[in-house]
């Protein structure tokens, strides 16, 4: 149906970097984050090339993603210098989509050029709400005005594809103030727009609040109502939900790196923390940054863990994976790969699935409706996937 | 020792107002345990005693103290549960002293259960000496509960004594008191042997160990015994005094309180408030005991996992050893699979049981709704009891139906007579009468099905009343009552572990209330959920589930698949826990919850 075409889609592995630093921590935040010096950050640019060369990938990447952290605390010389290595190493294709997440404070244009020549098509910006109460309670350092304006400007320096990433589900938010907020990304017409819903991590300063008693999220009913709100508004501004969380304005606007994760193409991840997966293992590297480059400073990958899948929990990947995108799940597809009719044995389920209008049974494509984007991870769990 | 050096004494308390640390103090400061030996709450043994503040089994010590008189003392003190369901237990620990402290925390004053005691201790006229708790209190004010002692209790405020167990403050002036304020024992050592037995314990090694005051005569090893209830002999093999540990004597003489091990196999061989007499020269009347602890709500109880079945079978039986009062037989269900339908004394026995399997056996139990036992005439003639809502009969077969009826008991302060009658209407109360206590304090009675009480009546009076009434009942009679059976449907489905049999112009509330607790408590799945309650064909009540709406959805990206994978594998795991009725998944709370009571704030 809405099948990416070709000259969009990049089928070959993708890369991913994890850059670890952030100049301010967020109280929400609950990945592998430092604050960090610029020694530190010296040190890192080191540790991650020489990462590049402790591998031995055969495979070239065509996509890459700068992701934190913060990747735009990285100075554009440490930038240049890791995609340098990357090619020095033959591990970029030609034809290579280059993606990177920017804080909106550290935009200028200086620096906007300087990522338009190391070859970054794409910008993420963490703009997170045009309000500023919203940016001031989820700790953010910049403004609406500097979220818009960093927007105008990655807009005006040329980039393919601009998007901004929003969160919703504030205490006290309610359907119109997040509709007028939606209104205004899509007036500063930005390609893509990511809208997250605000999720509360144990071990973080919102964590912490949380279990003192203090309201951090709304209510779940009001989470319900904003997601439709999200889905309903965008859709209305031109903007196709293509996942859960992700809108484009066009099909070549999609995140082609994370389509990646969505469909089990394989990716290898640099970086603390950074996770890997080759179709059948997954593994990652070492959380803390410490960690992570004492094992590079001994010539050792620095891998954590791993864990190898079986076809039971890669099913149960594809089923959760699947529902979260609107593409929904192709049960042919999964027929071939795992050799069972997973359709076949959850008939009845299906049929009543679709009685609720959670989804829309297509051929042997079973794909989730707006209703059922919002229980993709209970859809998942529904389904019976006893290989026997 | 003489009679005259022995004291035979409890302390009764409203809850949480420091009984268990008074009887600590007691005991470290009379020796009985060296300080390293120590734990706090040393009477409550059970780990869900310690645990929830409450004392379920009474227990007793055997104290030495020297007095200022020079003498030496050998004081009882007998350690009390505190609640309705265990009334039993301190009826008959009431009944084996002479005389009572009662304890008044020092800064709440003067509670319901206060009084409600006291009035219990005065039916078997013990002396009394009031305790002032908890004077180390901030908000503690002695002179405010001193007038409460003598406005509420109408006891001698002077004669009261400030303590702070904590500490340890006024504990000697405490144990003066016992001594000088409370009178030994009487009884003849020459005369025939008669002895209550208050409470049993279970020995592994050495059977069952009998808890007795001796009232006349003496016991001693070697002694042939006759137990009067059951006409039972035994040949006795060891007496003594419980001083925490077990300490032999020679004997038991009258007016003590000791132990007495004679080859008993089980504790059921045994009915406390029996007498123990001599064989050779019985006493012609047994003491005024107590009446059997007759199981008087019925629950089934099933495994959460079929493989626990048998695990849950030895559970019980050894439970039971220590717990006369506790029955159980087969029953199955066809959504819940085999278990066992249990008697109770009430719904806290059956909480503490409940949670004694969980938390010492380890297992994850079902219960069914509690029913009491009614009596059934069917067309024909024959008369049949059942509990079991399974049992009942086809409704055009019943010629007449019984259900047991109950006097209840309350006590309150004047100002929520009101509310309490209404409550006690509310609840099928008939006969209902009161007389006042003293100026302000009134005691209800009423007959009411006991039916009724099993079902969130305690707490509701507890609501109503601010925590002051005070509820204790006796079974009565059998009463008419015509009877139905209450089916819950889940989508269609009979979920037969939550069928019920209640009074007929009751079913339509009761359904109601079940609906509703069902809607609150299974979560919301994918598809709307009908829960019905019904009588034969006729639906009388329903509430729906509405599917659900919205997932939390956190982010996916970074590749941190895995641990998204984990979260649904834990889902999908903890749907495997939850009990199928039709397509339904309903986890282990719901079922608690419907038997739970209306308090929302209570779990």
């Amino acid at each position: 149906m809405t099948n990416p075409s070709d000259n969009y889609s990049f089928k070959g592995p993708g890369l991913y970097l994890h850059i670890p630093f952030c100049r301010h921590i967020c109280p929400y935040c609950d990945f592998s984050v430092t604050v960090g010096s610029s020694v530190a950050i010296t040190q890192f640019t080191k540790c991650i090339v020489r990462e590049i060369e402790l591998q031995r990938i055969p495979r070239k990447f065509d996509t890459l993603y700068f992701g934190g952290g913060t990747p735009s605390a990285l100075p554009i010389s440490k930038l240049s210098h890791i995609v340098e290595s990357l090619d020095a190493n033959g591990w970029l294709a030609n034809d290579r989509w280059m993606q990177l997440e920017a804080n909106p404070e550290d935009v200028t244009k200086e620096v906007l050029a300087g990522w338009r020549s190391v070859g970054i098509r794409s910008l993420s910006l963490g703009v997170q709400s045009l309000r500023n109460d919203s940016l001031d309670f989820l700790g953010r350092r910049h403004s609406a005005e500097d979220g818009c304006k960093s927007v105008v400007a990655a807009k005006a320096a040329g980039f393919k594809s601009v998007s901004l990433d929003l969160i919703y589900g504030l205490p006290g938010q309610d359907a119109d103030m997040w509709r007028e907020e939606l209104t205004a990304a899509a007036k500063l017409g930005v390609d893509h727009i990511s809208c997250y819903q605000l999720t509360i991590h144990d071990e973080t300063p919102f964590g912490h609040r949380r279990l003192r008693g203090d309201r951090i999220v709304a209510t779940d009913k009001m989470q319900s109502v904003l997601f439709r709100v999200t889905h309903e508004t965008l859709a209305e501004l031109g903007y196709d939900a293509y996942e859960v969380s992700n809108f484009a304005r066009a099909p070549e606007h999609r995140s082609r790196h994370n389509l990646k994760y969505w469909d089990h193409t394989q990716y290898l991840g640099l970086g603390p923390s950074a996770h890997s997966f080759d179709g059948r293992t997954r593994w990652w590297n070492e959380w803390r940054l410490s960690a992570w480059q004492e094992a590079i400073h001994n010539s050792r990958l620095p891998v954590m863990s791993a864990e190898c899948l079986d076809d039971q929990a890669l099913i149960l990947e594809v089923l959760m994976l699947g529902f979260r995108t609107v593409e929904g799940v192709d049960f042919s597809a999964m027929k071939r790969r795992f050799g069972i009719d997973l359709l076949r044995k959850n008939s009845e389920l299906v049929e009543k699935l679709e009685a609720e209008s959670l989804v829309v049974l297509d051929g042997n494509h079973v794909r989730p409706t707006m209703n059922g984007l919002a229980v993709a991870d209970s859809l998942a769990a529904s389904f019976k996937i006893e290989v026997c | 020792m003489s009679l005259i050096q022995i004291r035979n004494f409890c302390i009764i308390a409203h809850i949480d107002h420091g009984k268990s640390t008074l009887a600590d103090r007691l005991i470290q400061r009379c020796g009985a345990v060296a300080d390293r030996e120590f734990r706090d709450q040393i009477l409550d043994s059970m780990e869900l005693e310690r645990e929830r503040g409450i004392t379920i089994k009474s227990n007793t010590v055997t104290l030495s103290y020297q007095a200022e008189d020079g003498q030496d003392y050998q004081l009882n003190l007998i350690d009390t549960p505190g609640h309705v369901d265990f009334s039993h237990e301190v009826r008959r620990s009431l009944m084996s002293c002479e005389g009572a402290l009662i304890l008044v925390d020092a800064s709440q004053g003067v509670e319901a259960q206060t009084v409600a005691n006291l009035y219990l201790a005065m039916e078997y006229d013990l002396a009394l000496i009031p305790v002032i708790n908890k004077i180390d209190l901030p908000a503690a004010d002695v002179e405010r509960v001193r007038e409460e002692i003598d406005a509420d209790l109408g006891l001698d405020p002077f004669q009261a004594i400030p303590v702070s167990a904590k500490l340890g403050e006024g504990i000697d002036k405490l144990l003066e008191a016992v001594v000088k304020e409370l009178p030994a024992p009487v009884g003849d050592a020459e005369a025939p042997l008669s002895a209550l037995i208050f409470d049993a314990q279970y020995d592994p090694y050495r059977g069952v160990v009998v808890l007795c005051r001796i009232v006349e005569g003496n016991i001693s090893a070697g002694q042939v015994v006759r137990l009067m209830h059951t006409g039972k002999e035994y040949e006795v093999e060891e007496v003594g005094l419980l001083k925490l540990k077990r300490v032999k004597t020679a004997e038991l003489t009258a007016g003590a309180v000791g132990y007495v091990i004679a080859n008993i196999k089980a504790v059921r061989d045994i009915t406390i408030g029996d007498t123990i007499t001599a064989a050779d020269c019985p006493v012609t009347e047994p003491l005024p005991g107590y009446k059997e602890a007759k199981p008087v709500v019925f629950s089934s109880m099933y495994p959460m996992s079929t493989d626990d079945y048998d695990d849950l079978m030895k559970a019980l039986d050894k439970l039971a050893l220590n717990d006369p009062a506790l029955t159980y037989e087969k029953d199955s269900s066809v959504a819940l699979g085999f278990g066992f339908r249990c008697g109770f004394l009430g719904l806290l026995h059956l909480d503490v049981i409940q949670e004694r399997l969980e938390r010492e056996y380890g297992l994850s139990l079902l219960l069914s709704a509690p029913s009491v036992r009614y009596r059934i005439t069917l067309e024909g003639g024959e008369k049949i009891e059942i509990d079991n809502p399974s049992e009942f009969p086809d409704s055009s077969d019943i010629v007449q139906s019984l259900e047991p009826y109950i006097k209840a008991s309350i006590m309150m302060p004047e100002k929520y007579l009101g509310v309490v009658m209404e409550l006690c209407r509310e609840r099928r109360g008939e006969k209902i009468t009161f007389h006042y206590l003293a100026v302000g304090r009134v005691e209800l009675h009423s007959d009411m099905p006991l039916a009724e009480v099993l079902f969130d009546f305690y707490d509701r009076l507890k609501t109503v009343t601010q925590g002051y009434g005070s509820f204790d009942y006796e079974l009565l009679d059998y009463r008419e009552s015509k009877l139905v059976k209450v089916d819950i449907l889940v989508n269609a489905e009979r979920v037969d572990a939550l069928s019920q049999l209640v009074n007929e112009t009751k079913a339509r509330q009761r359904a109601l209330h079940y609906c509703e607790r069902l809607a609150d408590t299974i979560p919301k799945q994918q598809f709307k959920i009908a829960i019905q309650g019904a009588i034969g064909g006729q639906i009388i009540a329903r509430k729906t589930i509405n599917a659900y709406r919205k997932d939390v959805i956190a982010k996916c990206y970074g590749g941190d698949i895995t641990r998204k994978r984990k979260l649904l594998e834990k889902q999908k795991e903890g749907k495997k826990r939850m009990k199928m009725v039709g397509s339904v998944e309903i986890p282990q709370a719901a079922f608690v919850a419907v038997l739970k009571s209306d308090d929302k704030s209570k779990r």
